[in-house]
């Protein structure tokens, strides 16, 4: 299998800080992968680094073959990655359909000359766009909610308005932040079978941090494990499980 | 597209508007509406070309910007040139105006709209003053005494139709793919951008945008009063524009045609009143921000699907909106 993302000894420093050193991250296509670790092991800084918010102060990362560094996170995502936020970061004031319809914006079929003038490439524009979205929210069962206001969602359904709002982009690669956050044991097992099925339905590869054992050991066919900011493990979850380092790293010394 | 263009309601309201613009002329020429009648209708409709073109930077990109009266005085000047040193046609004039404004929003727009919240707002209220600055130090521009004897060019059908094309072109874009990636940067910058929006772009657009159409009000106020001077376009009238999109609702298209209808009639009432004008104006503005903080129609338009959807008849609206 071909890699999709690869990340050659990346790191980022604030003032002395290291929050991520030496990194060397592989994705095969198709991959659905965990990044866990302790509370401020620097999991999201690296999708930070991913998605362009932050620049790397070393390194490399090659996304389908060309180096992604120093792009804006709109051109990231114009390339194929796009991610969630752990503190979610939905258009709050907009519905739940318009939500998604921005994230659609990348692939707009029709330009700004043909919306001023309502010319018909507009009109037939905006049905696929519109037809697309619910497609999205009825695959995270949000159809129903489409014309509510986001910020109204409880916050399992925002959760996963924000998995709709980033497929909406056509990704290849999904980087999830804590998509269980906040949602019970049911709602979790749901969006274990729904992160499985949007691979296969999407054919996408998944990044995914997540703080929730069970899911990650569950659905990932390979974990990577930061602790301050250091790979301190990488392999199947039963690897991981068993790793005596990643055993300190949460548990500390002795345990 | 035909279809989508005439469905009743745009039929209702095109009719209505057709009526509006009709009836004023005829009751005008009839001399059933006086001239002072048809002066504070004719600053109605300016009022609206700039508070609607205003609230496409503030209120939907959420680009605080204060310096609207800068880009409203590049378009009266600009115009006033073209008709008074070459004879131009006012089409011409009022579309010089509108370029003119629109470039010197892009030229201010790029620069500036890198800040954020307050930074942004003393940024391009310094630059409206410091167009304002330069227009007095021109002398082919008239300096500080302005220019003089424009031909008057701007009738109620002028203001009328101007308004109307302001508005249908500026509806037509927040209610588009772009307009929604414009309110995005609103909502949140951050999302936005991981979302593949390029938000700089999209604020200088809506930026220029709005900076146009501020060319076209400065055009035919020019061309209306007949003079122009520097102080006209003042920090003030920034300000008294910037009033009428807050009061009327950041994001309402037709809140601030409402807000603009109320408060220029509302100052034109109050003038008799001299000094007392400006406290009662300033009471009514802080009544209404206590009472209703988001402006009168907050993000809401006033639509006929609106009043049906009051009345009971709902449906449901898979379908683009026309």
């Amino acid at each position: 299998m071909a890699a999709i993302l690869q990340t050659h000894s990346l790191g980022i420093s604030f003032g002395g800080l290291k929050a991520v050193q030496d990194l060397n991250l592989t994705l095969n296509e198709e991959d659905l992968v965990g990044l866990i670790g302790p509370n401020g092991a620097g999991k999201t800084t690296v999708f930070n680094l991913l998605t362009g918010i932050y620049l790397p102060t070393t390194g490399d990362i090659i996304f389908k073959g060309e180096s992604i560094v120093g792009l804006k996170p709109y051109q990231i995502a114009a390339k194929g990655i796009t991610r969630t936020f752990q503190n979610i970061r939905l258009f709050g004031e907009l519905s739940v359909l318009e939500n998604v319809l921005i994230a659609r914006h990348l692939h707009v079929p029709y330009n700004m000359m043909h919306a001023i003038f309502r010319l018909g490439r507009f009109y037939r524009g905006e049905k696929e766009m519109r037809d697309e979205a619910y497609e999205l929210l009825k695959i995270m069962n949000l159809a129903h909610k489409a014309e509510e206001k986001a910020k109204n969602l409880p916050y399992g359904e925002q959760r996963r308005l924000e998995i709709a709002r980033a497929l909406a982009t056509h990704p290849s690669l999904l980087l999830l932040d804590e998509p269980a956050a906040g949602m019970n044991p049911r709602e979790t097992t749901e969006l274990m079978e729904l992160i499985g099925f949007i691979r296969s339905k999407f054919n996408v590869t998944i990044l995914l941090i997540e703080h929730d054992m069970h899911l990650v050991m569950n659905i990932c066919e390979q974990i990577y494990v930061l602790d301050y900011g250091v790979n301190i493990a990488h392999g199947t979850p039963e690897e991981i499980k068993n790793n005596p380092r990643v055993i300190e790293a949460y548990l500390g010394e002795g345990a | 597209m035909l279809k989508n263009w005439f469905t009743k309601e745009n039929l209702a309201v095109t009719l209505l508007l057709i009526a509006l613009m009709v009836g004023v002329q005829v009751l005008y020429s009839a001399e059933i509406i006086s001239p002072f009648v048809m002066l504070n209708l004719i600053i109605i409709a300016i009022n609206i070309i700039l508070a609607v073109s205003l609230n496409l930077v503030v209120g939907f990109t959420g680009q605080f910007s204060i310096g609207h009266a800068g880009f409203m005085a590049l378009g009266a000047y600009a115009s006033a040139i073209m008709t008074l040193n070459f004879n131009t046609p006012f089409i011409v004039s009022l579309l010089v105006g509108a370029i003119v404004a629109g470039i010197g929003g892009i030229i201010i727009g790029i620069p500036t709209l890198r800040l954020k919240g307050d930074y942004l707002a003393i940024a391009t209220l310094g630059l409206a003053e410091i167009i304002r600055g330069v227009i007095t130090n021109i002398d082919y521009l008239g300096g500080a005494y302005g220019l003089m004897g424009i031909t008057q060019r701007t009738n109620w059908l002028w203001a009328f139709s101007c308004m109307l094309v302001t508005i249908l072109v500026i509806k037509n874009f927040v209610q588009s793919s772009h307009g929604r990636a414009c309110i995005s940067v609103r909502e949140n910058e951050i999302a936005a951008e991981a979302m593949g929006i390029n938000t700089t772009k999209y604020k200088v657009i809506a930026f220029t945008m709005g900076s146009f159409f501020a060319g076209i009000g400065g055009a035919l106020l020019a061309h209306y009063i007949t003079f122009i001077e520097p102080n006209a376009f003042n920090f003030l009238k920034s300000f008294d524009i910037l009033v009428i999109v807050v009061l009327g609702g950041q994001g309402s298209l037709t809140g601030s045609v409402v807000a603009a209808v109320v408060l220029t009639l509302i100052s034109t009432f109050l003038q008799s009143l001299a000094e007392l004008r400006l406290i009662i104006y300033a009471i009514i503005l802080i009544l209404v921000m206590l009472f209703r903080p988001q402006g009168l129609l907050g993000t809401h338009e006033l639509s006929f699907k609106l009043l049906q959807r009051k009345r009971g008849v709902s449906h449901g609206s898979h379908s683009a909106d026309a």
